[in-house]
């Protein structure tokens, strides 16, 4: 059963194409991944899906419920954990979960048992009467994780959960994840921009860019669109155009092979160890001195690489980031 | 009813949220009360002390200049933190707790009318701090007068709260935000006859002053404290009143289409 259902969705900001025509699905159970640059159009989606933009064109379908005509039926099935930490500082953690609750019209007794529960999952019971400020990033985040559990919602949404955390704190919250959908049924759908976040954490990845998704599986069947393993070598001079033939013409060896730049040649092949001898024999003969060679299972970057021909790009701050910086500031 | 219960319980949490931050972070009480302070102790007294004779009464309606500026500075107290508190609802709904209850399944109406109200509370509360550290500078001042100026520090703290609200959903930038201090919060305030009697003013201004919706506060206010009013009682009450509530109904109705960046 799929409990996202997108068909053709488009958001436009002026004349900008945040999302260009998009369509998937999310089975019921899953951990999905929604992997991109930043300014890909990830966050558009999600906030789409979780009923805080109307989408320019297309539909969307949570729960079963249209976001646009049942936006109340699509809110009471989800919860939603934002890149910014939404958490009130001032607050404890109880607290916070309690106005959540509350705000989800729970009775007292049920909420009461729920917290429990909650805090216990994410191990912050003894934290529970602290103020948030006095928190670390991955407690406010297990603490945000938890809040947005409160009301018992069918799909959880996570909007970059683990931006600006340390790498430890990072593979715990993701165990939390990994948990929450063996422990409570709930399937997850997340946003980010790593690509090992993607990778060790979700069932299945779209990978989005520009707006567009360009590719959708499971994250080993992605990598291995780009070859069982993969070999970059980096040459000496740049590369002449009769090079490049040259290597081709010879290179039986490799399933696919690619200029990355003046100086750097990636093959994809099956058998690492057995090709590499084979490439030096070759460029020897060519005359092209190598300076460095590298080896390793495709990632899900590599992925990337290979789909755009780019890496990750830096966005520009918005007026809303400086907003965002000011207000960080301020607390 | 059930709903109704239900329907209460958002508007309440999100006034005791707003009220238990308060009571939490102290610094910020001492910052908004020592500001009004300075106001009337060294603006206040200083003022004071050059209209000292006889005949600088009548500007002031026949009490003397302190008595004058006290009311205005308690309803400077309160519209400066309630209009900030207002306009605080854009970061708080682009990037805080407000962004998380905005996909809750609840009457947005009712959970920002309860900020509101939270937030007027607040307001109203730095405002009775002020207005007791004030008798003791001016033990004369009107005891009579101070349940309606309790409603009335009430009103003023409702009505910018909303007005805050309705302005913050129009401005995207923080220097949006710097604007609408210089060029909104500051006129409304000196229009007001917080510090100077609109008796006196130029007719320009005293035009600005009937547009100013603080002015109808300072009046009552002043009425409350000294018994000394520009307008009638009865007519800036019904303007305080009128202006609270059409303010309340513009900001919630704003808010309920809000979407975010």
């Amino acid at each position: 059963m799929s409990v996202v259902e997108i068909n053709g969705l488009t958001k436009k900001f002026g004349d900008v194409l945040a999302v260009n025509n998009i369509s998937f699905k999310v089975e019921k159970g899953e951990i999905f991944g929604f992997l991109g640059p930043n300014g890909a159009g990830k966050t558009t989606t999600l906030n789409i899906l979780v009923t805080l933009l109307k989408p320019t064109k297309g539909t969307a379908k949570v729960a079963g419920y249209d976001v646009v005509k049942s936006p109340s039926k699509v809110r009471e099935k989800i919860g939603v954990v934002f890149q910014d930490i939404t958490l009130d500082r001032e607050l404890t953690g109880k607290e916070n979960l309690w106005i959540h609750g509350k705000v989800y019209k729970m009775d007292s007794v049920r909420l009461k048992k729920r917290m429990e529960e909650l805090l216990a999952f994410t191990e912050l019971e003894k934290w529970a009467d602290v103020q948030v400020k006095k928190y670390s990033g991955g407690m406010m985040r297990r603490l945000e994780i938890a809040r947005a559990l409160v009301h018992n919602p069918e799909i959880l949404f996570l909007d970059e959960p683990t931006l600006g955390l340390d790498p430890q704190t990072r593979v715990h919250v993701w165990d939390y994840i990994k948990k929450l959908r063996e422990e409570k049924e709930v399937t997850v759908f997340l946003t980010t921009h790593y690509m090992d976040e993607a990778e060790k954490l979700c069932d299945r990845v779209a990978i989005i860019d520009n707006g567009k998704i360009i590719s959708i599986g499971k994250p080993e069947d992605l990598t291995h669109l780009v070859g069982l393993e993969v070999v970059y070598v980096k040459i000496e001079n740049n590369l002449k155009p009769e090079n490049l033939l040259q290597i081709s013409a010879n290179g039986k060896f490799a399933d696919d092979i690619k200029i990355m730049d003046d100086k750097t040649i990636r093959f994809s092949v099956k058998n690492a160890s057995e090709t590499i001898p084979k490439i030096f024999e070759n460029f020897q003969r060519i005359g092209v001195k190598i300076l460095e060679v590298k080896y390793h299972k495709p990632t899900l970057e590599d992925v990337f690489l290979h789909l755009t021909g780019k890496s990750l790009r830096e966005e520009e701050a918005t007026p809303l980031d400086q907003i965002r910086t000011y207000h960080m500031r301020r607390r | 009813m059930f709903g109704v219960k239900e329907a209460l319980n958002s508007t309440y949490v999100m006034w005791y949220r707003q009220v238990k931050r308060f009571i939490r972070a102290r610094s910020r009480l001492v910052g908004s009360i020592a500001q009004p302070l300075v106001w009337m102790i060294f603006f206040g007294v200083g003022f004071a002390s050059s209209f000292r004779l006889q005949g600088y009464q009548k500007i002031f309606g026949g009490v003397d200049y302190l008595s004058f500026l006290i009311p205005g500075v308690v309803v400077m107290a309160v519209f400066f933190t309630s209009f900030t508190a207002g306009i605080s609802v854009i970061w708080d709904k682009e990037f805080g707790f407000l962004k998380e209850v905005l996909v809750a399944p609840t009457s947005r109406t009712l959970l920002i009318f309860g900020r509101a109200l939270g937030d007027s509370t607040v307001a109203a509360i730095q405002g009775f701090i002020v207005l007791a550290l004030a008798y003791l500078l001016v033990p004369n001042l009107s005891m009579m007068g101070i349940p309606l100026l309790i409603l009335t520090v009430f009103l003023v703290a409702l009505s910018f709260t909303s007005l805050g609200i309705v302005l913050a959903s129009k401005i995207r930038s923080m220097e949006g935000f710097q604007l609408l201090m210089t060029f909104i919060a500051m006129p409304i305030l000196f229009l007001s006859g917080a510090f100077f009697p609109v008796k006196t003013m130029p007719e320009w201004m005293k035009i600005l002053a009937f547009l100013d919706p603080l002015t109808y506060g300072v009046d009552v206010a002043r009425v409350a404290l000294t018994g000394v009013g520009f307008f009638p009682l009865t007519l800036s009450f019904i303007v305080l009143l009128g202006l609270t509530v059409a303010f309340t109904v513009f900001a919630t109705c704003v808010f309920r289409k809000v979407g975010i960046e």
